[in-house]
């Protein structure tokens, strides 16, 4: 269906990708995989006619085609996915997925009707169960993601391509998912699907591309290949463990936090945790389930409309951030770019940013102090980059990440909060993070980590509490902790 | 890997050598924008330069400049203030509403910048608090102002301005105005104030994003409410400076200044989108506007092209601005 044979791009100054060939066949997802960076999406974006190709040819459906806007890909039969959806929330499902090719009337106005009924019989066509008048920002983030796919059916897709399609959803949602691209694919429609979630590459997909730096490194059919393989082609490095070896926890833990029965109107009931010193505790669930809800009531950051919280047993339920931070809490979101980053301001000013007094003197900012700590937590975290005064803009995500944790690294000295912390974070930087957690927790802080990825919940906790439905719905110690009791827990399935 | 990033490192520098000439149109393009102004019309009408026009121009730009200084902390927090034209006149009707004579300036001085610091207060609360967007808050409080002045003044100012603000605002030492002295004092305090102290920092944080602002634990209520007291306060001193200028008062003392003001910030390079921006761009700016109006007066257009012509050069100049600010 696709081919691509030699494929180089440059951008000034950097080679994003280097001799890159490529085979997608009809009929199958593809997975492409690679650290950020690898030019996974120069080559995406190659595909779909965003970028032009300084070398090299591509196939596509047998002919050499050279695309001089997205919108020849698009006629072709390319469609992106990408992990920002183009939607409009305040129009219905149908008027989005018509948008530019509107249902018109003998007098050129909107057919409304006919839009509902084709949308209908296009979302029945391929299984996807959505109300063609429902507006968009009522419908879950799955469901809009399901709209996106669908805006790709009204062409003729023959190639679908999906950038992290799984940073968005989670549990029976990304089931959904895949049941639906199998569906697509065994109606003869390529997919390439990009993810960091290796275990949805072998759950999903039929073959496995790997970049590295902007080169080809191979195509293995996902049957022949294991995990370490996978990771070993994607960092270079063999890597036998993506966890580090679980910490001997001391022997006197005191606890540190304590929530009883805290209550967020329509997100979190009646929530009951402890946090104990040095431990990891982590918080599973689904997307949706209340998790980051409860971090941000935790936090001050949320109106609480009941329950308490008890640090160092002090009553610090009524907190606002500013005393969460004094009194020793540090809080790393989910959403780095929204939440997390001053994005116009260089690595210094973010890493100081929830300490600003400590580097004041008489109301001004002693740049020379801010720049040496940003220097030292460079150097801890191994953050790549210029300097203290490169802006956190131009960074990559694992890179922006370091910069989070070391700022909240410097404010939390008892409770140190981390909403996924590996979001979007390539491999080589995800292992350096858990070690950099790890260290925290042995430094004596209570940790509390939210993530969405099994894998993590299971390797790095030494607690865990899982919430279903704005609840907690159990917790399990050391021994206990598995996969299979976390999804139980997490989708109230007995456990097997 | 290391290796790796290290050759990034490399590659990035570089592709920042390669990009040198954008970089410098980026970051000194208004500067530049501003000699070009000055070199073109010195060639038309070499009188231009003469020491009295420089002084003349220097004069005009003191009271906008110390406006738009407090207008950038504003935008920089995405907002913008449409009261501080109606805050100038206000402080101007104070300033002859006492005596008139010096003995009443300190009084003077300090009922006008409370006056606009209170307008400033104002405007904060609304967009904070009450969620109001920037451009209707501070329309609103503008009308207001508009009407306490009316009532006031039963129509038409009265009573003379004290001979002190009239040297401020019109006499020079050794030929150096005092109004740019005042306003050259009030750039550097602001621009320490926003480039070195930590409420700057404050500033930019909150600007760039404001969730973020409140999760680092930064009250960005609080910080925007400031920027507009700083603003209305900034405001009142300018419109003290322009009725000791002009000389005499009426109800619209700085007509006008609302949205020069907020023009010369952002050809300065002070984005609308908040976060971005600094004192002596938006000065600059501030300066290319004076200029402007210098210019096509010297050159000799008839007055109606100089409207047309000043306007086509912002659409030329914040368009280029924009661009390289991309």
């Amino acid at each position: 269906m696709l081919s691509l044979s030699g494929i180089s791009k440059s951008f000034p100054g950097v080679r994003a990708l280097s001799e890159v060939s490529l085979d997608v066949r009809s009929g199958e997802i593809h997975a492409l995989v690679g650290e950020n960076g690898a030019g996974k999406s120069t080559l995406t974006r190659t595909i779909a006619g965003v970028h032009q190709p300084d070398e090299g040819t591509i196939r596509f459906d047998g002919r050499d085609i050279r695309w001089t806007s997205p919108g020849d890909a698009k006629k072709a039969g390319i469609h992106v996915i990408y992990q920002e959806f183009v939607l409009f929330p305040h129009l219905s499902v149908a008027e989005n997925i018509y948008i530019g090719h509107e249902r018109k009337t003998r007098f050129g106005l909107i057919d409304h009707k006919k839009a509902a009924a084709d949308a209908r019989e296009l979302l029945a066509r391929f299984g996807l169960d959505l109300d063609p008048k429902a507006m968009v920002s009522d419908l879950s983030v799955a469901d809009q993601q399901m709209v996106e796919i669908a805006k790709a059916l009204v062409h003729d897709v023959k190639l679908l391509i999906l950038d992290e399609p799984t940073a968005v959803i989670s549990g029976p949602e990304v089931d959904v998912l895949f049941k639906r691209l199998r569906a697509l694919r065994d109606a003869g429609v390529a997919i390439i699907y990009i993810s960091h979630r290796l275990e949805e590459i072998f759950a999903l997909c039929d073959r496995v591309s790997v970049l590295k730096d902007g080169r080809y490194i191979g195509t293995r059919p996902v049957a022949e290949v294991d995990r370490n393989e996978l990771i070993s082609m994607m960092v270079g490095r063999s890597l036998v463990e993506l966890f580090p070896p679980r910490r001997t926890l001391a022997a006197d833990r005191p606890t540190v936090l304590e929530v009883s029965d805290l209550s967020v109107p329509g997100r979190v009931r009646n929530a009951s945790m402890v946090l104990r010193a040095g431990e990891i505790t982590g918080l599973a669930g689904m997307v949706g389930a209340g998790r980051s809800e409860l971090a941000f009531a935790i936090f001050g950051a949320l109106k609480k409309s009941g329950g308490s919280v008890f640090l160092d047993g002090k009553d610090i339920s009524k907190t606002t951030p500013a005393e969460a931070i004094a009194a020793g809490i540090g809080l790393v979101t989910e959403d780095r770019k929204g939440q997390g980053l001053a994005m116009l301001l260089d690595i210094a000013a973010n890493i100081t940013a929830s300490t600003l007094p400590t580097v004041t003197r008489y109301g001004l900012i002693d740049r020379n102090q801010e720049n040496s700590i940003a220097e030292a937590e460079i150097a801890n975290y191994r953050v790549a980059c210029r300097g203290p005064s490169t802006g956190v803009l131009q960074m990559s995500g694992g890179n922006q990440q370091k910069v989070i944790l070391a700022r909240w690294a410097r404010t939390s000295s008892r409770v140190l909060i981390l909403d996924e912390p590996t979001r979007g974070v390539d491999v080589g930087a995800k292992t350096e993070i858990y070690r950099i957690i790890h260290e925290l927790a042995d430094s004596g802080i209570a940790v509390l980590m939210i993530s969405s990825e099994l894998p993590e919940i299971v390797g790095l906790s030494d607690r865990v509490y899982v919430m279903r439905e704005g609840e907690i719905v159990g917790a399990l110690e050391t021994d206990e902790i598995n996969e299979q009791a976390v999804i139980a827990l997490a989708t109230h399935q007995l456990a097997a | 890997m290391a290796v790796a990033k290290a050759e990034d490192g490399l590659n990035r520098s570089a592709a920042r050598k390669s990009f040198g000439m954008g970089e410098i149109v980026k970051r000194y393009g208004i500067y530049l924008f501003l000699v070009l102004a000055i070199l073109v019309t010195t060639a038309i009408s070499p009188a231009f330069v003469s020491g009295s026009n420089i002084t003349n121009m220097l004069m005009q730009l003191a009271p906008l400049a110390v406006v738009v200084i407090g207008q950038t902390f504003v935008i920089l927090v995405r907002g913008l203030d449409l009261s501080v034209a109606s805050v100038m006149a206000t402080a101007a009707v104070i300033a002859t509403s006492f005596s008139g004579q010096d003995g009443a300036a300190l009084t003077v001085l300090f009922a006008s910048i409370a006056m606009g610091a209170a307008t400033g207060l104002a405007n904060g609360l609304l967009v904070t608090k009450r969620n109001v967007s920037p451009f209707l808050a501070t329309l609103a409080t503008m009308i207001v102002l508009q009407g306490f002045r009316f009532a006031a003044t039963q129509g038409a100012p009265s009573g003379n301005v004290p001979p002190i603000f009239r040297l401020l605002g019109s006499g020079k030492f050794y030929g150096v105005p005092y109004n740019l002295m005042v306003m050259l004092v009030m750039a550097a305090i602001f621009a320490v104030l926003l480039h070195k102290a930590a409420f700057g920092r404050r500033v930019f944080i909150t600007g760039g994003n404001p969730v973020t602002a409140r999760l680092v634990g930064i009250s960005a209520d609080r910080v925007i409410i400031a920027c507009y007291m700083i603003c209305g306060g900034l405001a009142a001193l300018a419109g003290l400076l322009l009725s000791g200028f002009v000389g005499v008062v009426d109800n619209f003392v700085g007509r006008g200044f609302e949205l020069d003001s907020i023009v010369a910030a952002v050809m300065g390079g002070v984005a609308l989108s908040g976060g971005r921006g600094t004192i002596p761009g938006a000065l600059a700016g501030a300066a290319i506007l004076v200029v402007l109006s210098n210019a096509v007066v010297m050159i000799g257009m008839p007055v109606q092209l100089q409207i047309i012509v000043k306007g086509v050069v912002i659409i030329v100049a914040a368009s280029l601005y924009v661009r390289t600010a991309r």
